[in-house]
């Protein structure tokens, strides 16, 4: 069942607000538990177990440094000054090792499901390239779906708890709904348990307003996904598989329709999952914010995907520049060559860590490293030059703030995020580079006609035109922080039911589903 | 209780509209033919009259496994696949007496895994769908949007009211299937229910009516089949003297049914299903009954169809 399934949006999310709105305030959220569980096992089936002994690991270390730091407090209340310092390292090193255990616990499951094949078959080529006579089994095997988000999730529950920014939660079945709450599990947001634990836990019955509200947005995530998504991965499939067969312009369009392809489903099914928690009174944090109106490619990182970025800024990124053997370096070139050099440096050492892990958290495999130095390199150029460009456009008397230099950049931006999703997208690491080659060798406008026998012919580039227009009319009013939904609302009945009329009978109408379609699988649940 | 009420309303709208539009995007063919229930309740009323030479009658064994279209672009024949998922002996039956009013198709097999399903073992949602599909069939034809939308740009326009799979699922997913003694041989026999015995007596009796030859067929199927429904099914085709054709048996069709199954061998995939259209191909070519269309300006709009189904399918 997934958040596209009729399944899903007409019978499961209804049933659940109905048990839900009967009991009382108090049980609310034990609903919402047990019906992530439910749908949990619909994906998962058997392999819940392991997001089981996540939850049951995270809510027995999180409970113990809880404690430790209750007594912590009871101790240094009675004790004397000297004695003070001692107490709380004898406390931290304590807590510290009940994180690392735990947070190794969880990485392994991590790294079995998802890593392990990679890296045996890593191992295996380096062993035939030192010419060894050892070759290690690779295993296959289903992952539990969401784990790389519910892991994530559960690291910083862990590691706030450890910073005492809260007091571990005391209720198991708060932890676990925390942790596998049925409209995040599978994609995210990748939510703080500060964040939520406000919203989540509140048991507010389902109001009128709530459920017309949730529904809105889970309109316009079905409309991105079905209509546009679905519709261009006929073209993006056919391209991908058999690139050699393409002509380079085609290639190009192809790179550009998966980045469209990729923000709709996934942007498409951050509208269903927040439109879900929001008829149940729930706020999530916004995963998208117009990232297309970037103007480079750190700005289009903090639009795109924002839980992910904040979650490696504040776990890998911050303690990583921060660490001892960093400041250490940094100290040194700060004092030999100056702050500028020795900031550039922290920055790139703490970028490379958390886009090494980043490229390694979308995948195994040597695409998504290289996606992910890709975007390193970009933002480290983009620190690096960025003093240059600004002193080069004050020569040429390029006005920066005007609109014509910010459409250039977005043009600029676009391109860069175009050619990374290639990569992204692209089998492997190998064909990755094949594509590009077709783009920058054989590409020619003559082969526009190709465009039209990949599956989709004129009327379809006409929906997909029209469609498109649609998202960039809603992406420039909330990028003018104009709240489109409140607007509707305020407006007479017979036009506000003919706006979610026109919305609903367009997914059904122009939606690309039934024989002959085959729907985006749902590409972040893979990661 | 305000609210309940324009939620009723608004419901209520939106099935009106749902189900107008349903029919405007119908076949016309068939609505003005047959009118427009009966068209949305059959794929094959879509379809011009007495165009068809071949039908399949069956379940998903059947949508899954046998495209028309290959056997079109192959050898030329009309055919449908007119199968809907877990079918009963009884809707067979209504089947075999539309694509006869219909179509007077030549052949008509039928698949003989549909003989041993029981109506009191229906699937719970069985009429549900039925229902939603013959009242609410927007989803089944809903790309007709394209018949209106820039209609003076008519590439599509011409076959965009039809099904351009004829009734054929394309499914790509593949699960090896395992179980490669499946038809190991047994004496042992599983009988077909009274109930369905009748039915396909009804069946017969109407096909001999119409002059129309009824084929009973075992598509290749790992999961559901085995060599005493094969006794089974013979012993009841001996007794009627209709001919049976048991793809298990040796593996006529050449399945690989490591790569050939969407489910572990339950059903084909579409690389099965090529194979066994290819093979059912030559086995009606082989009867030297059928004509090849292929080159027939009647049959024009089959040959623009492929076109869309192939390019469906890069």
């Amino acid at each position: 069942m997934s958040y596209f399934d009729i399944l899903y949006f007409l019978v499961f999310v209804p049933i659940v607000v109905i048990v839900y709105n009967i009991f009382p305030k108090k049980i609310r959220p034990l609903i919402l538990c047990i019906a992530s569980l439910v749908f949990y096992l619909f994906y998962s089936k058997f392999l819940i177990v392991f997001l089981l002994l996540s939850i049951l690991s995270i809510y027995l270390s999180g409970r113990w440094m809880s404690s430790l730091d209750k007594k912590k407090e009871m101790a240094l209340e009675q004790a004397k000054k000297e004695e003070k310092k001692e107490i709380k390292e004898k406390v931290q090193k304590k807590k510290r090792w009940i994180l690392l255990g735990t947070i190794l616990f969880n990485v392994a499951f991590l790294f079995f499901f998802k890593y392990l094949g990679f890296f045996t078959r890593v191992t295996n080529q380096l062993l035939q390239v030192a010419h060894v006579d050892v070759c290690f089994k690779i295993i296959k095997c289903a992952a539990p779906i969401g784990i790389s988000f519910y892991t994530l999730q559960a690291i910083s529950y862990l590691v706030d708890v450890y910073h005492e920014k809260f007091v571990a939660e005391k209720k198991f079945f708060k932890v676990m709904l925390y942790l596998s709450f049925f409209p995040t599990i599978v994609e995210g947001p990748i939510t703080r348990f500060q964040e939520v634990s406000s919203t989540i836990y509140e048991g507010v019955r389902v109001s009128y307003h709530n459920f017309c509200f949730g529904y809105q947005r889970i309109l316009l995530g079905l409309f991105k996904k079905i209509v546009i998504a679905d519709r261009l991965n006929i073209f993006v499939k056919s391209t991908f598989d058999n690139f050699s067969i393409y002509s380079g312009m085609t290639l190009a369009c192809s790179a550009i329709f998966y980045t469209i392809l990729l923000y709709m489903e996934f942007s498409g099914t951050m509208d269903v999952v927040i439109g879900t928690a929001e008829i149940f009174g729930i706020q999530l944090p916004e995963n998208f914010r117009q990232p297309f109106f970037s103007k480079n490619i750190s700005e289009f990182w903090s639009r795109w995907h924002i839980t992910l970025g904040t979650w490696f800024k504040d776990y890998v990124f911050y303690p990583v520049s921060l660490s001892k053997p960093v400041k250490k370096i940094t100290t040194f070139i700060k004092q030999k060559k100056g702050i500028r050099l020795s900031s550039l440096v922290m920055g790139a050492i703490a970028l490379f860590a958390v886009w090494s892990l980043n490229g390694l958290w979308h995948g195994a495999g040597y695409h998504f490293l290289f996606f992910g130095y890709y975007h390193f390199t970009l933002i480290l150029l983009g620190n690096i030059f960025e003093p240059t460009i600004a002193k080069i456009c004050e020569k040429l008397k390029i006005d920066r703030k005007k609109k014509g230099y910010h459409a250039f950049q977005i043009v600029k931006t676009s391109i860069l995020v175009f050619i990374g999703e290639l990569f992204f997208r692209a089998n492997t690491l190998h064909e990755g580079f094949g594509m590009m080659k077709k783009i920058l060798t054989d590409f020619s406008w003559k082969d526009f006609g190709e465009l039209f026998t990949i599956g989709l012919d004129i009327k379809d580039y006409f929906l997909l035109g029209i469609s498109l227009l649609v998202i960039l009319g809603i992406s420039i009013l909330r990028e003018k922080k104009v709240s489109i939904r409140e607007k509707i609302a305020s407006k007479p009945i017979y036009l506000r039911w003919s706006i979610y009329y026109l919305l609903i009978l367009a997914i059904i109408i122009f939606g690309a589903y039934g024989t002959g379609y085959v729907p985006v699988a749902p590409i972040y649940a893979d990661f | 209780m305000k609210n309940a009420l324009k939620s009723i309303v608004f419901i209520g709208i939106l099935f009106v509209l749902l189900i107008s539009i349903s029919y405007l995007l119908l076949p016309r063919e068939g609505v003005f033919r047959y009118g427009i229930i009966k068209t949305a309740e059959y794929e094959i009323l879509g379809e011009k009259k007495d165009s068809i030479d071949v039908v399949f009658v069956g379940d998903s064994l059947i949508y899954s496994g046998i495209s028309p279209m290959e056997i079109w672009n192959q050898f030329g024949y009309t055919s449908f696949d007119m199968a809907n998922a877990a079918q009963l002996l009884e809707v067979s039956y209504k089947d075999i007496q539309v694509a006869i009013e219909s179509q007077h198709p030549k052949f008509i097999f039928l698949e003989s895994n549909v003989l041993y399903r029981e109506s009191k073992n229906k699937p719970w949602n069985y009429d549900w769908v039925h229902f939603f599909e013959t009242y609410v069939p927007i989803q089944k034809y809903h790309d007709n949007w394209k018949k209106y939308v820039l209609p003076w740009i008519d590439d599509t326009a011409k076959f965009s009211r039809i099904n351009v799979y004829k009734g054929f699922r394309y499914i790509t997913d593949h699960q090896k299937g395992t179980n490669l003694s499946y038809m190991d041989y047994s004496k042992k026999v599983k009988k077909i229910p009274e109930e369905n015995k009748k039915w396909l007596q009804k069946i017969q009796a109407l096909c001999q009516e119409n002059h129309v030859t009824l084929l009973l067929i075992s598509t290749p199927n790992m999961k559901n089949w085995n060599y005493k429904k094969h006794n089974g099914t013979k012993e009841v085709a001996d007794e009627y003297g209709i001919e049976f054709l048991d793809l298990n048996i040796d593996n006529p069709v050449q399945i690989e049914w490591s790569i050939d199954s969407r489910d572990g061998g339950n059903h084909l995939n579409y690389k099965g299903a090529k194979k066994l259209s290819h093979y059912l191909g030559e086995y009606l070519k082989k009867t030297g009954i059928l004509t090849d269309h292929r080159s027939d300006s009647h049959y024009e709009s089959w040959n623009e169809a492929y076109q869309v189904y192939s390019n469906h399918l890069k």
